[in-house]
């Protein structure tokens, strides 16, 4: 089966002589729930800015479904949903528009545009809140808009960085519900998060990163063979302080 | 594959609600300053010169101000869409929807000239209420209003590409633009200028806007329609070609 994203020696050096990522291989299966798990700095965004185009790989390849996201990126695009660590839209727009324009990026039909803007906006709750500027919202709700947005193409790979820092419990927890949801609906999950628990919880294929290099991955299962779980294995594997997984392993 | 027009009415419609934003700033101001110039110069100083080549001096100076605002306005509205996005971070949307390069600029450009267009023709509908508007070939008119505004579009996107702070934005415009813009034939003909200085007018891509664009409106030429034409139509290429390598490398739009 053609795998949903496949990574193969991924490069990443900023123009500033930074490496940012500096060798990462990994494949997504189709259906899969993925974790991608790392220390700030390590090259999870960079990563995803490269398979999604905010970024241009400086060596290697990614394919989407089995399209080349660099030469090929129109169809490869069109795959893809992303919502991203920052609020990158027009903060006076609406969420309305917000979401409605990305629809039209893609090339959706009006009418088809308007129903799943709207049933975005009622599935996040945002329907007092749509026709307010994005920059009026709270920090939940701005995040609501943005996940939103990344499914307005109902994209078969979807690309999640951080959706959950900053919202509250329940949002959380609703957001939890419906990613399970779509993601038993066929929908391929990449997630990001610095939340071991929603990791835990929602993904069943891990791979941690660490200095631009995936360190472990494999299955969920095979990080909970050892005693303290994904937070040990991920102090291990990022290669924090004993101090750091003796606490993790109490 | 075919072209992605929703993408590209997307592209405009957006930046359509984003000038509904600032009308002052995007509409009523090059009128206003159109009207003044039309006023002084057509007026308070035009009145005290007979003619210029058998035209008033405000229908000869018309023209000159509908260039020099089509030439502003489609700059500005190329630095400030770019500009805007790169800095809330909001170009990320169209990096990452399936628009090629291509149609990126060109939703980038066709906002620029809707935006020229609607200057020129409210410079022209004041023009009219002073009874100082011709149109002696609306092909032309269209021709060098168009032309001129996706030429100083592409520089205005590569300047936003370039630009690190909003000061560097106004560099072009403040130091080569607006002084060749003045010097261009807006006010003048070149055989007013000294002889030893007429060169300086020839030399200058602004002088050909100004003077294409009189004679699309009264008929009044200085300078063959083919160096006009020729030098507008290349400057569109090189300048397209320009901006849509840097789109293709990335440059100040992905990191």
């Amino acid at each position: 089966m053609t795998p949903a994203l496949e990574i193969s020696h991924l490069r990443k050096v900023y123009r500033s002589g930074t490496v940012a990522v500096e060798d990462v291989s990994l494949t997504v299966q189709p259906g899969d729930f993925f974790g991608f798990l790392g220390p700030n700095g390590a090259g999870k965004s960079t990563t995803i800015h490269c398979i999604t185009g905010i970024s241009n790989p400086t060596s290697g390849s990614i394919k989407i479904f089995g399209i080349d996201a660099v030469a090929d990126y129109r169809n490869a695009r069109k795959l893809v949903g992303l919502s991203p660590q920052d609020f990158n839209v027009d903060q006076f727009a609406t969420g309305r528009n917000i979401i409605d324009w990305m629809g039209g990026y893609f090339g959706m039909p009006k009418a088809l545009r308007r129903e799943r803007t709207a049933m975005l906006i009622e599935r996040f709750d945002l329907v007092p809140h749509a026709n307010k500027p994005f920059r009026e919202l709270s920090g939940g709700l701005k995040r609501r808009v943005i996940l939103a947005r990344a499914l307005i193409n109902d994209p078969k790979l979807l690309v999640l960085d951080e959706p959950t820092a900053g919202v509250d419990v329940e949002l959380r927890m609703d957001l939890w519900r419906y990613l399970s949801e779509l993601n038993r609906d066929g929908t391929t999950i990449l997630l990001t998060s610095h939340y071991l628990e929603e990791i835990e919880r929602l993904c069943r294929t891990i791979a941690i990163v660490a200095k631009g290099k995936i360190v472990r991955h494999g299955p969920k299962e095979d990080f909970f063979t050892e005693p303290g779980g994904l937070e040990r294995a991920y102090l291990a594997a990022t290669g924090k302080t004993a101090d750091h997984a003796a606490v993790a392993a109490r | 594959m075919t072209v992605n027009w929703i993408g590209l009415w997307t592209m405009v419609r957006r930046e359509i609600q984003r000038l509904w934003r600032v009308p002052i700033q995007a509409v009523v101001a090059p009128l206003i300053s159109a009207l003044l110039f039309i006023f002084i110069f057509g007026f308070v100083v035009g009145g005290r010169i007979s003619s210029i080549g058998g035209f008033r001096y405000l229908e000869f100076v018309l023209p000159g101000v509908v260039m020099m605002n089509v030439v502003s306005a489609s700059f500005l509205q190329a630095t400030s869409q770019i500009y805007f996005q790169r800095f809330q971070k909001s170009i990320e949307e169209i990096l990452v929807s399936p628009l090629s390069y291509v149609e990126m600029i060109g939703g980038a450009v066709s906002i620029v000239i809707l935006r020229s267009v609607v200057t020129a023709l409210g410079i022209l509908v004041i023009g009219a209420l002073f009874g100082a508007v011709h149109l002696h070939s609306l092909p032309e008119f269209l021709f060098w209003t168009i032309f001129v505004s996706m030429i100083f579009g592409f520089l205005g996107i590569i300047v936003a590409l370039w630009a690190k702070t909003f000061e560097q934005l106004n560099v072009l415009m403040v130091f080569f633009i607006q002084p060749l813009s003045m010097v261009g034939g807006v006010f003048n003909t070149v055989s007013m200028l000294p002889k030893w200085l007429r060169w300086l007018a020839y030399a200058n891509p602004l002088f050909y806007f100004n003077n294409g664009l009189r004679h699309s409106m009264i008929g009044f030429s200085e300078a063959p329609a083919v160096i006009g034409v020729s030098l507008t139509l290349g400057l569109a290429a090189v300048l397209g070609g320009i901006v849509w390598r840097l789109y293709a490398v990335g440059y100040g739009l992905r990191e």
